[in-house]
This record gives structure tokens, sequence and C-alpha cells, in this order.
């Protein structure tokens, strides 16, 4: 019995140890942004003088460089379209490919991947001209397009666990006269509460994290316009960083609580869309 | 192999019977049929689907109106790309510039591309239409049921579900993806650099000089093939080291946390995943500000004397650390910093499949007296592998491409003491796609750019096919039976 | 057909030239009728965007009477300006800031207006013509705002250079004339002196010392000797040695581009090579003993050299695409004229590069500003092409990476040659 109570201890001192390796970075971030002094701190890991003066900063005295409540605000909505744009085409085409049977079906997968193989950071100065014809640029429907419009070709994972959905239930429901969209509305949708969890909170987080299209997109040079990304990275300007590190590192930890919190409550839902998802590739 | 080439056979004879169809159509199809060719609503008109015609009518008359109304300005100059020079003159009087009217060769390839695209679905359209304008007509002929347009829109609910499904999706793929890659596929044969940049300047088509430039091949005085291969070199080690690490690294954190002696499992996952949460932007930069040579680890490492006792050994050179600044030093910690990223994803993975594993095999293992580490080579790993195989290559082609660790970590930061590397843009830690970014953000070498771009494709389909191919040869239904 | 088509080709291309190099203007009055509606839009650093409002509201007030201006303000740092103006012209802004080393590039691409056009307007509005802005400011600032002999930006600053902080309590006013004696009492006081030397825009001084130099040509690329021999009759090999020599004493620090301001704040040093932009920092960091000079002599082949500097400025062009260029070129005058130069200065400490706005008691009196403008007598002015950056770069880095050894002459020699090869490259 005592043997067993020394292991469980081990076993979990390991996971401990494991743990603060992985959260020494996230630490750092969390002290830093408490730090009273703004510049990167190189000598000691905590801050030599305590102070919650950048949050005050980044939320209630936005200046032109950190209009943090606006583009958190901008962000926000942003990443609301584009998770309900997004959500919409995967398990669409998740569902059309996995449910459904079609002539073009075999070539439209195969195309997906062949698309999936290029370089996409490449075409970013071709998808900037496209916005730019369509009248898009420093638009934030232009931007939500740019993250939601392709978002198909991410449908792998959804279709995978679709294919998990038995196909006799559906069967079933053909019998009972019920049409595909019945079929994809009120059987397999409702099933589907995993991969549509997991679909939304990757989708979310797309805009919060991009920084490079935002860049280009967005480039008027007007502040406010800007999304959290763009404007927490503009802050790490050389002319900049000395006095904004800290209210940069401030706006890391704003941005990662929200999303820290969906996670924790979506956990389990997200563990199993993913899983289903995988089990077929 | 014989799977693709079956592939292959079935796509050429769908296409083949695609244009029989038309054929027949056009030949054996009546006034009104042919009548469609011309006005591509008539054979709706006939059968008194009329909705039907006005609708593709609009789409005729659109499609018309853009190819005399706008692409001729753009698609009649794509042999050259433009001709015309900006040239502009100031004019006191307004307090404006006048300008002649120029050619943007950047937007005549776009433009000329989109209607490439336009035109090739309108003939699709057009030639699906003209069949089944036909197969209306046998229809009435025998007596059967013609839809109404209601009936037609129940179709696109039901029979024809996925037609709807896939209509706004593909379009915006085509829109936002393919157009893009058609065009920058293209821009690798033109000279399109800092030289020939639009609006001031045009650039022209160069056949195939850029990839001849970029295999070492003509007299070009930059090094693009040394740097080429090196980086090359590196992009693979890499893709191969991530892709690996992270796996295994998620798969044993997984089992690590799923253990029955683990308490409140769900508090340990989600302290791993909060490094997920916090944007990579912002994590990596703090790592590397961790990492640099004047920062904090450093401070600590020469406090506690590892550095000198580095030095003392011959292994480092500098009075710091060069954890992120010198070549192999950056590899290796570059990779450890990956693990850090990339092993909370691969643990929720794990963590979904290994709750997945038939606990008969599990327990039937256990009761024929393996241990713990045979129960993980024999039956946990081939089990793991044979459910996530197809994604860890695709794990690999995204590592491949994998911009934000790499770039995070090392622009504007790591700096090459490798002058032939640094005469071509180029340093030890790049990977071909951040090797790109900076020659297209930096130097506006688009043609070099797109020309790698390429041969990133190139490379990323050869080790799909083949990896897909060992993986459809190999007995992997037997395994779990 | 085909020679039909080479010839018109041979006429599109003398057209195309002639048209480049006439850079002409229609003349005549401006007219008087009606008052035009006016939308511009400009691009200034963050830190300076209420200043700048300041000055497009003093702007509007003066020529309010002859258009309707409707100026919007963004944000756009002059370190990068480049990049965001480069990637799509016709969207940047019509007036913008940037640092004097992105001027061939900007030219290049066509992303700047030649300001010699508007003469007229200038005149017709202002008051004075290009040539009084060129001798109302520093020759330095306007031969940094001229390639191929044309006047492309009004200069803004002359602040974009490097010079030596110290701290006085640690090194005396005697230690600082030469980089061995400094580094001499860094080394007693137990702290550093330090530099970047993994950047062209650093690590070229010590050539300039010497009598090298750089230059670029109608076609963007770059020449540069450091490789042979200098019209001082040293060589580059030399330079590299007294370079190695440097970076090898215990009491330097090397340091990466862009990290300086940190390191002043971590406070191991006792000097520093950085430019005005860390005055804060250092006065932060050396308290009392906050000083700044011009740089140190060094010892080459036995003799003591002064070391060279590059003179940078902050310069305002006008985008070639501006709907109106015209008052798009007021509005860049107006904000680099002798009296905004002066509120840059009260309000951001900036240093003026109109003559007669630093020759002010406030500016002399000005430690960073005065040290930035003793040492601007060795300056020089940087002219160079994209190429320059990345070689010069990876040059610096394998000195004080301890690549290059003091005794290896052909080692040495031949990292110059590669360096030079690269940066004398042909542009793509």
């Amino acid at each position: 019995m005592k043997k067993k109570t020394i292991q469980i201890i081990t076993h979990n001192l390991l996971l401990l140890v494991l743990a603060i390796i992985w959260l020494i970075p996230i630490l750092w971030l969390v002290v830093t942004s408490f730090s009273s002094y703004p510049g990167i701190n190189t000598s000691t890991f905590f801050p030599k003088e305590w102070s919650i003066i950048n949050y005050k900063k980044l939320l209630f005295s936005a200046d032109s460089v950190a209009q943090f409540p606006n583009w958190f605000k901008n962000t926000f909505i942003i990443a609301v379209f584009t998770c309900i744009i997004s959500t919409c085409f995967v398990l669409m085409v998740a569902y059309a490919t996995s449910c459904m049977r079609f002539k073009m079906r075999k070539p439209l997968m195969n195309l997906a991947v062949i698309i999936n193989l290029f370089p996409g950071i490449l075409s970013m100065i071709a998808v900037y001209f496209i916005l730019k014809t369509l009248g898009l640029t420093n638009n934030h429907l232009g931007l939500i397009l740019v993250y939601s419009a392709s978002s198909g070709l991410g449908y792998l994972i959804a279709k995978g666990f679709f294919d998990t959905v038995p196909a006799s239930l559906r069967e079933a429901a053909y019998l009972d006269g019920a049409t595909e969209f019945d079929i994809f509305l009120k059987i397999v949708m409702p099933m589907s509460r995993p991969i549509i969890v997991y679909t939304i909170i990757s989708s979310f987080m797309v805009p919060w994290m991009d920084f490079v299209y935002a860049k280009i997109i967005l480039n008027s040079g007007i502040s406010s316009q800007w999304t959290v990304a763009i404007g927490l990275f503009n802050m790490l300007e050389k002319s900049l960083i000395n006095n904004y590190f800290t209210q940069f590192c401030a706006g890391g930890v704003l941005v990662s609580i929200p999303i820290s919190i969906l996670f924790f409550i979506m956990q389990k839902f997200y563990v199993e869309g993913i899983t289903g998802g995988a089990v077929k590739g | 192999m014989g799977k693709v080439k079956a592939g292959f056979h079935a796509f050429f004879k769908s296409i083949g019977g695609f244009f029989k169809d038309f054929g027949e159509a056009v030949v054996k199809g009546d006034l009104f049929v042919k009548l469609s060719l011309l006005w591509v609503g008539a054979g709706y008109a006939r059968r008194k689907q009329f909705i039907k015609a006005i609708l593709v009518t609009i789409i005729q008359v659109a499609v018309i109106a853009y190819t005399f109304g706008f692409a001729p300005e753009y698609v009649s100059k794509f042999a050259t790309l433009g001709t015309v020079q900006q040239e502009s003159v100031f004019n006191l009087q307004t307090m404006k510039n006048e300008f002649n009217d120029y050619d943007h060769s950047f937007l005549i390839l776009l433009i000329s591309v989109i209607s490439f695209v336009i035109w090739f679905a309108w003939l699709l359209f057009y030639i699906r239409n003209t069949t089944a304008v036909y197969e209306l007509q046998k229809r009435a002929k025998e007596g059967l049921h013609i839809n109404t347009f209601i009936e037609d829109c129940k179709e696109l609910l039901n029979q024809k579900f996925h037609i709807t499904l896939l209509f706004l999706p593909v379009l915006g793929v085509i829109i936002f993806t393919i157009i893009p890659l058609l065009i920058l596929i293209l821009v690798a044969f033109t000279n399109y650099d800092q030289q020939h940049m639009p609006p001031s300047s045009l650039f022209t088509w160069t056949g195939l000089t850029n990839f001849i430039n970029l295999f070492g091949g003509g007299g070009i005085t930059v090094t693009f093939g040394y740097a080429f291969v090196r980086i090359l070199a590196w992009t693979l080690v890499w893709a191969f080291f991530s892709t690996a690490t992270t796996y295994i690294g998620g798969i044993l954190l997984s089992l690590l946390i799923n253990n029955k002696k683990t308490k409140a499992p769900k508090i340990w996952r989600l302290l791993f995943v909060i490094t997920i949460a916090v944007p990579q932007f912002v994590s990596l930069l703090l790592v590397r500000n961790f990492f640099a040579d004047g920062g904090i680890v450093n401070t600590f490492c020469a406090n506690i004397g590892l550095t000198g006792w580095l030095r003392d050994i011959g292994l480092i050179s500098t009075s710091y650390i060069p954890f992120l600044t010198a070549p192999i030093w950056a590899h290796i910690m570059i990779i450890f910093i990956n693990i850090w990223v990339g092993v909370p994803y691969q643990m929720l993975i794990a963590t979904g499949v290994l709750m997945n594993i038939p606990a008969e095999q599990l327990e039937s293992a256990r009761i024929d007296g393996a241990n713990p580490r045979q129960i993980f080579w024999h039956i946990t790993m081939p089990y793991m592998l044979f459910v996530t195989g197809p994604s860890l290559v695709t794990d690999f082609v995204k590592n491949i491409n994998n911009f934000n660790v790499i770039y995070l970590l090392t622009a504007n930061f790591f700096v090459t003491a490798n002058q032939a590397m640094a005469n071509s843009q180029a340093k030890e830690t790049d990977l071909l796609v951040t090797w790109l970014f900076t020659l297209t953000q930096d130097y506006y070498n688009y043609k070099m750019a797109s020309a790698i771009g390429i041969v990133v494709f190139v490379i990323c389909s050869l080790f799909t096919l083949v990896a897909f191919n060992q993986m459809i040869k190999g007995d992997r239904e037997e395994m779990f039976q | 057909m085909r020679k039909f088509k080479k010839i018109a080709a041979v006429a599109v291309a003398a057209a195309m030239t002639l048209s480049l190099a006439a850079c002409g203007s229609k003349t005549g009055t401006p007219s008087t009728t009606e008052k035009q509606d006016v939308t511009l839009t400009m691009w200034g650093a963050e830190e300076d965007q209420k200043m700048l409002q300041g000055m497009i509201d003093s702007f509007i007030a003066k020529y309010g009477d002859k258009a309707n201006f409707n100026i919007q303000l963004g944000v756009e740092s002059e370190s990068t300006a480049k990049d965001v103006v480069l990637t799509d012209i016709e969207a940047a802004a019509d007036v913008y800031a940037f640092a004097s080393d992105q001027l061939p590039d900007l030219v290049n691409a066509g992303a700047l207006l030649c300001i010699d056009d508007m003469d007229g307007a200038l005149k017709s509005y202002a008051g004075k013509g290009v040539a009084d802005v060129k001798a109302a400011n520093a020759s330095g600032s306007v031969d940094a705002a001229s390639y191929n002999n044309k006047f492309y930006a009004f200069p803004m600053s002359a602040d974009n250079g490097y010079f030596l902080y110290y701290d006085s309590k640690l090194v005396s006013a005697e230690d600082i004339k030469t980089w061995d004696s400094l580094l001499a009492a860094a080394g007693k006081a137990g702290k550093k002196v330090g530099m970047t030397f993994a950047s062209g825009w650093y690590n070229a001084s010590f050539f300039y010392g010497a009598g090298f130099t750089t230059g670029l040509n109608a076609d963007g690329t770059t020449t540069i000797d450091f490789n042979g021999k200098s019209a001082d009759g040293y060589t580059g090999v030399q330079v590299t040695k007294s370079m190695i020599n440097i970076a090898a004493n215990p009491a330097f620090m090397a340091i990466a581009d862009g990290d300086i301001s940190n390191q002043i704040a971590g406070g191991k040093l006792c000097a520093v090579v950085s430019g005005t932009w860390d005055a804060t920092a250092a006065q932060a960091a050396f308290g009392d003993g906050y000083a700044a000079t011009k740089l140190p002599t060094y010892t080459l082949e036995g003799k003591q050299v002064q070391q060279g500097s590059v003179a940078g400025f902050k310069l305002v062009g006008v985008n070639a695409y501006s709907k109106n260029a015209g008052w798009a070129a007021l509005l860049a005058e107006w904000i680099t004229n002798e009296e905004n130069q002066k509120i840059r200065f009260t309000e951001r400490e900036i240093g003026p590069s109109n003559i007669a706005a630093a020759s002010s008691d406030a500016v002399a009196a000005n430690i960073a500003i005065s040290a930035l403008a003793e040492q601007s007598a060795y300056g020089v002015v940087q002219l160079v092409g994209g190429k320059f950056w990345d070689p010069t770069a990876t040059f610096g880095k394998s000195i004080t990476d301890g690549k290059l050894k003091a005794d290896d002459e052909a080692g040495i020699q031949k990292a110059l040659d590669e360096m030079v090869t690269g940066v004398t490259s042909p542009v793509e």
C-alpha cells in the first residue's frame, strides 16, 4: 500500500515538474505584465517593483500607440463573424464529402489535398490585390473574408467525425421521408456537438493570432482599426519596445484569458471532436 | 500505385463522358436545344421553366458584359503584361499630377487569371446546360414529368443538396486560394522583382530563367543555389524532428496524464493547454527574449558558472551562450521550443485517440502477463500509428510550411555569420517559407519567392504521394482485426 | 513582323528613358477661381501623433482659404515606412516620413515625387522654392534627400546618427578619447563598452573613419571599396584587424541590433554607441554621470584614427501617386519648416536639420544632440542599396563571433571580398 502511495506521489511530481517547465514562460509573461518598469527585464525573473499600471494604461487610457479596447472590440467582431462563416463552411463541406455521394466528390477531395501543399504565405500579395480590386482593403469585412473564405479546405477533421455517425441512422430517416437537408440539420448536427465546438474554438482563435495578413490588409495606418495582434506586435517596434514591452505582455495576458476559459469549459468536446476526426483522418 | 492509376483513369473517363454527352446533345437536340447554344435560356423556356430561363440568362448576360466590357482591357495585354510605362506631369493649375494611361503588370496578370477562371467556369456551365436541356427534351418526348422551379429548389435540399452545401465554400476557396496560387505560379515565370515593380515599372515573361538561377545554372552572381540547398536540408531536418518530437511527446504526456495514478487530470491538462491559449506571437517573442544573448537565461547561466564551463570545454567562444544566435545552437533550441509549443496540441489528440483503444485488447494483454512497456510498444503505439498515420503526413507537410515558429524566433534576431548565405538574404535557421517571406517582404523579389514556392510544393507533393502509397500498401487493416 | 516588334520595343524603351530623365512640369499660374476639395493622408511615427495633429491644424489654419482640406493622420514608424509603402504604393499615404537610408529603394520603385517639379507650387503658395528649402537645411540632409542629382524629400530632422554615451562617474573625459583607454577604464570599473557590430549601419563607421567609401549607382546597385585600399592609404584588412582587437577586449560587449536600449537599461555598461533615441534610457541608467560625446579614435596600424559614423536623417516625402501632389508637397514642406522643427525639438527633443532651428541655445544645451553635432563632422551620408545590409551585418557578426582571427590576413581578405560581392550584386 505504501509503495503505491509513493508511486502516486512521484508520478504527480513528475507531472508537476513538466507543468512548471511548460508554465515558466507563461509565468514570466504574467509577472512581467505586472512590472512597473516598461522595458524588457533581463536581470531578474520577477519584476523589481510590482504594479498594475500596465493594465490600467491598456484598458483605460488609450494613446495613439495602445488602443487596446478598440483593438479588442475589432478583433472580437472579426472573430465572431469568422467563426460563424468558417464553422458553417467546414460543416457543410464535411457533410457533403462524408454523407453524400456524387461524381465530383473524389476529384474535389484530391484537389483540396493538393492545394493544402502550397505555402499559403506566398499568395498573400495576390490576396491583397484581389481584396483591393473588390474595394475591401482597410476593411474588417475583407479581413473576415480572408480568414473564413477558404476555411472549407480544413474540412478533414470534421469529415472524419461525420464518418463515425452510423449510416443506418440516416437510412432510417430517408425511409421516413426526410430530405438530406432535414438529416443534416436534425439528425447529424445534434450528434456533432464535439466537432462543432472544436471548429468554433479553432476558427475563433484565428483573428487573435494572425499578425501577417492583418498587417498587410489594414495598411492605412489608422491604428484604431487594427486588431489586437497587429496592435501588440507594433509595440515591439524598436522605438517603442522600451516603453511598451510590459504593456505588450499585459495585452498578451488579456487575450489569453478568454481563450483559456473557453478551453477549460469546452475541453471535453474539443478532445472528442479532434479525436473523432483523427480516427478516420 | 494501382489506386492512383485507377483514380486517373476514372477521372479522364468522366471528362470524356462529359464531352460525349455534350456532342450527343448538340447533334440530337431539337431546335431549342440548338438555340440554347446561343441563348442558354432557350431550352428551359421551351419546357416552360421560365424562372430558370431568366436566371441562366442573367448569368449569360453578366458573363458577356464582363467578357466584352471589362476583361479585354487587361486580357489583351496578357502576352506582354503591359507596354506603357507610367509617366506623369505636374499641373500647377490644378495642383495635381496628371498621369498617362499606364499599364499595371500585376493587375493585368490578376484580372487575366480571374478572367480565365470565369471563362473556364462558364465553359463548364455552358456544356452542362446544353446537356441538361437535351435531357429535358428527352423527358418531354417520353412524356415524363418535368420539374417546376419549386421542385428544382426542393431538389437542391435533397438529392442535389451537395451543390447547395459546396457552392459557397468552393467559391471562397477559388477566389481566396486558387486564384492567388495561380497568379503566384505565373509570377515564377516573370521578372517581377525590385527593378520591375508595378505601378512605376512593368514586368514581363522570362520563361524558366528563375528556376535555372535557383539551381545554380546561368551566370548569376548571388549564391541562390548554395543557400537553397542548405535551407532545403534544414527544412527537411526540421520537419522530421519537429513532427516526430511533438508526436511522441504528445503521446507520452497524454499517457502520463491519463494514468490512473494522476490526481485531477483535467487540471493538469488545462495547465499544459494554457500555452495554446497565449497567441504564438506573444509567447514565442517572449521565449526569444528569454533566451536572448543578454536575456535572463544567459544571466542565470553566467551566474551559476555554466557559461564559463561551456567556454572552458570549447563549446562556445563568446561570453554568453548563443541559444538563438549561432546556427547549431539555434537549430536545437528551435526544435526544443517547438516541443514546448506543439506537444499540448498532440497531447489533446492523443488523449482522444487513446480513450478509444478497445479495452478488451488491453485487458487480454494484461492477462497474458505483458508489462506496461510491452503494452505500449505492441498495442498502444501501433494503434496510435494506425489511427493517426494520415494526420502524421499532413503534420509533416504543415511543418515544412511552419512559418510562425521560425519567423517569430529568428526574424530580425538571428544574424548569419555565413557570407554566402547572407548574400542571398538567407540564414541558417530559415525554412524555405520564411526565406521566401523575407524575399518578398524585404527585397520584393517575388519572382524568386514564387519559384521557391513551387519547389516547396513539388517536394511536399512528392512526399505526400510516397507516404500515402506506403500507407495504402501496408496491411493496415489486418493489424487491428 | 518580328523586326517591327523589335523596333517598336526599342522605341518604347527610348521613350521610357526619355520620360524618366525628364521629370518636367507644366508651367502656369495657379487658378484662383474656385476652392478645391483636397483630401490628404499623412503617416508619422506613433510617438509623434499628437504633435503632428497640431502641425496639421496649423497647416489648415494657414492655407484654409486656398482649399477645403480634409487631412487624415495615420501611424507608420519611420523605420518601417518603406516596407509598407512598397507593398502597394498607390494605397500608401500622400505624405510620409521615413529614415534617409530608405530613399534609394523608394526612388527606384517610383514611390517618391520629385520635389524639383514642385518648385512652382511651393513658390506660389509657400513663398519659397526648392532652392530655399535646400539652403535652409544642413547640407548633409540635402545630400541624403537627393538621388541622381534630384531632390526627393524634405529633411525633417538630423537625429538619425550615433555617438558615444558614457557614465562620467566611471570613465573620465580623458578615457573617452580613444577606444583603448575607454576599454581599459571600463575594464577597471568592471563594466563594459557596448556597440552593435552586426549591422552595416554601425560597423561601417570604422571603415569610413579610415577613408573608405560606399555609394550608389543609378541602377540601384551599391559600390563599396572595403576590400581594397582607402584614400588614406589603409587596407580593409587593417581596419578589420583593429575591429577584431576591439571586439576581443573582454570589456567590449557586442550588442544585437535593436537590443541597445535594453542593454543600457540592463546596467552592465559604462559607455555605449547609440543615438538620440536612447537619450532617455541612457539618462536613466547613468543618472548624474550621464554624458555624451563624439565617438573615440581607434588604433589603426599604430596610429589613432577618428572613428567615422553615418549621418542619418529623417525625411518627409510625397507619394508619387498622390491625387493632390501639389498640396501634399506643401504639407510636407510645412511640417518640416523651421517653425515646426523647433516644435519637434521642444516637444520630443528631436534634433533639427534646419540650420536656423539647430542654432538655438536650447539645442546646444541638449547633451545628446550636441554630441551628435560634434560627431557629424566625421559623419558620412550613407546612400546604399538594399543589398548592403545583410552581407555587412554578417561581416560584423563574424568579427564578434570570433570567426575571423586577427592573425589570419588571408581569411579576413576573403571575408571582405565575399561581403563586397554580396553588397555589389545586381538588384533583383
